[in-house]
């Protein structure tokens, strides 16, 4: 039955069935639907849409994928069951037309039958493909540690301060404060000075000239990111322009990732396979921001939008793997 | 009643009328995050977008308030232009309740190039929101240069910056909070009028459709937010030099090394907002630099000369811990606290892991909440509270303050924690795979009502002396 529902899906939109056609809609549903929706992989924001072509009537998912803020306020049944159940987020409206719509039932009734079928239709949980922070990165531990053990000493010296007053004197040694103040100078001095001696060489900038094992050009708009070869540089390009749908890096490669944006400022912030922030950089419209990476971890990266670009901010995200 | 006192009152009455409604907003998005209100989350924006801006705006005009009032002991500012700055202030908030009430507004606080034309909220509300700004920093500005016209009627411009101390002079004495005072508002036209350009730019991009640089909109933003925040803070400090000797009965006057440490900053405070910068990889790499060199120097003056000069006016000083001077106290130790965490993040090794993750509003929460707010609140006490001499309740007080503490530093520590542990800023909800922000936020919200507790005891304390001082 669900192999013959494929086919008539697949019969009906049979001009979408060109591999160019479906590499366009893999395109689109990473634009469109990553950021909420896995097909096979388990729910994200939204539900996991592995077989939805099956469980769903057509013209419902097609109203529902170009409206769903309209059905919503309509109070369609089945939209408010969703809506209650993925902890009331709205799906957003993202603009898509009919025969883009379309074009996404295709592609995930393709990817469906092309995905190992689970036994039952109730939503797997979250898979490892958006691993739990497991512990802090290097650099979050030390700088949290270094600003516990600072703060309490502050702490400890407003406390003695403030204990002293129970034991008042007219008034004070100016002489030996004075002293005091000239040592606190000098070592708060050595510290800032050595601090930053000892830092800056560790920027993000990339100063070297090394070329890249891999070059990967990143568009963002509100509210996807575009991996491709080629720069994309204006709304414009991405029909005509190749991307990547799919990024995998091999481990041990040097990346040079080229972020701009299309729209707003938004930012590439990546994820390391721990989920603590590895690197990140902004995406700017009318600049490019070189981000180097020399990847020798394997494993999932997620990549979330670090900087608030709008009401859907939270849900824009890609990711690639390094194996 | 005198026009200065009123005009002072009027904005102790302000501030205490939007702060409860802002923490409120503060809650309400930490609700939604810890998937406590997440049918609400549509407003979460919209809210993140007026309670910052109010809360950065709140502070300034407050801050400022009491550096007038303070300053009116030695020159002669203009009431008239402090009660037109009441009424600009109100216009500006109210056209601020209509962009985001009514029309949704939701660019943020700092209002990014180009947001405010891409979102999904309608023209008028973006419009209405620049006209509120426009309203907002031209009466601000006006303010402002009225209260360095009056240090200006009565110093130069190098006695006023205590250049005199630095050549070895003593007269003429010149209070420290007029040096500071200086310092902060020669520094806040500076910000303001960073704030008027990009105004400028957005209103002729909106009518001559010439499309503005983003990062130097970029530059010009984070110029003037930088500042604004920063000088709130230097003007509530120049306030606690004043009132200070008031409770430990020691003077604390200017000499060389207060008029080096203020003039250093004034110097350096101009440059430190490059850090805001340091993800724009396409900036000038010596700017990102001179970003970090500035934040870490700026730390020197304030610790050293600052916070340790009012230490040692307090060590086994007879002093009465009323609510008034614990505030202030404890304000010096959040600023002092806050300012490590900003330090840290102004590292550029640091700030690629923790730049807009929840890091960022956990320090400038902790010199805003724990600090500026806490001084301010704690002059306008002690200003109440010398008009209406009303008998001091030591104990109920002491629980306000322990109230302020755990509440605050525990709201904070969740900030801290969740940064380190990757948790963006500007969130309305979590992905799966950071969870642990939600957890976080689920206790932040247990914190933070015990700060709420907190500040509704302050203001029945403080209503009731800000009540009487009115009818007098």
């Amino acid at each position: 039955m669900r192999v013959l529902i494929i086919i008539l899906i697949a019969l009906s939109y049979a001009k979408s069935w060109s591999q160019e056609s479906m590499e366009g809609a893999a395109q689109l549903f990473q634009q469109r639907c990553t950021a909420c929706h896995t097909v096979g992989e388990g729910d994200r924001t939204g539900p996991d849409l592995l077989n939805v072509t099956q469980h769903r009537e057509e013209g419902w998912l097609i109203r529902w994928i170009m409206g769903p803020d309209k059905m919503l306020a309509e109070k369609d049944p089945l939209a408010m069951e969703l809506f209650k159940k993925y902890k009331m987020v709205p799906m957003p409206n993202m603009g898509v037309t009919e025969a883009q719509a379309k074009l996404l039932i295709a592609y995930i009734a393709q990817k469906s039958s092309a995905e190992p079928q689970v036994e039952s239709s109730v939503s797997k949980p979250a898979s490892s493909s958006a691993p739990t922070s497991e512990w802090l990165g290097t650099t979050q531990f030390l700088a949290f540690i270094i600003f516990l053990i600072l703060s309490l000493i502050v702490t400890y010296s407003f406390w003695r301060v403030a204990r002293s007053t129970g034991d008042p004197v007219p008034i004070i040694d100016m002489k030996a404060a004075y002293a005091l103040r000239k040592k606190l100078f000098l070592g708060a001095s050595l510290v800032v000075g050595g601090t930053m001696m000892a830092t800056l060489p560790f920027t993000p900038y990339p100063v070297d000239l090394r070329t890249p094992d891999q070059l990967i050009y990143v568009a963002a708009n509100q509210f996807s990111f575009t991996y491709s070869s080629e720069p994309i540089t204006s709304v414009e390009d991405m029909g005509s322009i190749p991307t990547i749908g799919s990024l995998e890096i091999p481990q041990g490669a040097l990346v040079e990732f080229r972020v701009t944006s299309l729209d707003v400022t938004h930012a590439f912030a990546i994820f390391d396979p721990h989920g603590s922030v590895l690197a990140q950089t902004q995406a700017m419209p009318g600049y490019v921001n070189r981000l180097r990476v020399k990847f020798t971890e394997p494993g999932h990266y997620n990549v979330l939008c670090f900087e608030y670009c709008g009401v859907a901010h939270h849900l824009m995200r890609t990711a690639f793997v390094v194996k | 009643m005198d026009l200065a006192k009123r005009n002072t009152l009027n904005w102790i009455g302000l501030t205490f009328t939007l702060f409860p409604a802002l923490v409120l907003m503060g809650m309400f998005m930490r609700a939604i995050q810890a998937e406590r209100l997440s049918s609400a989350q549509g407003w979460f924006y919209p809210i993140m977008t007026l309670h910052g801006i109010g809360m950065a705006g709140l502070w300034w005009v407050a801050a400022l308030a009491c550096a007038s009032r303070v300053l009116a002991k030695y020159t002669n500012p203009s009431e008239k232009i402090s009660r037109f700055a009441i009424y600009g202030t109100v216009m500006g908030v109210l056209l601020l309740f209509a962009c985001v009430f009514l029309g949704r507004f939701a660019a943020g606080w700092y209002f990014l190039y180009p947001l405010p034309f891409k979102g999904n909220w309608p023209a008028w509300s973006s419009i209405t929101f620049l006209l509120s700004l426009t309203v907002l920093g031209s009466t601000w500005l006006v303010w402002t240069l009225d209260l360095l016209l009056s240090i200006a009627r009565k110093y130069s411009l190098s006695e006023a910056l205590g250049w005199h101390y630095i050549r070895g002079k003593t007269s003429p004495e010149v209070p420290p909070v007029v040096l500071i005072t200086t310092v902060s508002l020669i520094a806040g036209v500076a910000c303001l009028l960073s704030g008027v350009i990009v105004l400028v730019l957005y209103f002729y991009e909106l009518l001559a459709h010439v499309n503005n640089d983003a990062l130097l909109m970029k530059n010009l933003t984070f110029f003037f937010g930088h500042l604004l925040v920063n000088l709130s803070l230097y003007l509530a400090v120049g306030v606690i030099y004043d009132v200070f000797p008031h409770y430990t009965g020691r003077p604390w006057k200017s000499n060389k090394v207060v008029a080096i440490a203020w003039n250093a900053v004034l110097a350096i405070v101009i440059f430190a907002y490059f850090h805001h910068l340091y993800m724009d990889f396409a900036q000038p790499t010596s700017f990102q630099y001179i970003g970090q060199i500035a934040s870490y120097m700026s730390s020197i003056p304030s610790a050293v000369v600052t916070v340790f000069g009012a230490m040692a006016l307090v060590y086994r000083a007879p002093v009465k811990w009323n609510l008034g001077f614990s505030l202030l106290f404890l304000g010096m130790l959040g600023w002092g606290i806050g300012g490590i965490g900003a330090v840290i993040d102004s590292t550029i090794a640091v700030n690629s892991k923790f730049h807009n993750t929840l890091w960022v509003p956990a320090h400038f929460h902790t010199y805003m909440i724990e600090g500026l707010v806490l001084m301010v609140l704690g002059y306008f006490y002690h200003y109440c509270q010398e008009k209406a001499q009303i008998t001091e309740n030591l104990k109920l007080q002491k629980i306000t303050i322990a109230l302020f503490l755990i509440g605050g530093y525990g709201f904070l520590l969740m900030f801290y924690l969740s940064g380190a542990r990757s948790v963006p800023r500007r969130f309305a909800l979590y992905p799966s795979e950071l969870s642990h922000g939600v957890f976080y936020s689920q206790i932040s919200l247990f914190f933070i009502s015990l700060f709420l507790l907190g500040l509704i005891l302050y203001l029945v304390e403080t209503g009731r002396r800000w009540k009487k001082a009115y009818a007098r």
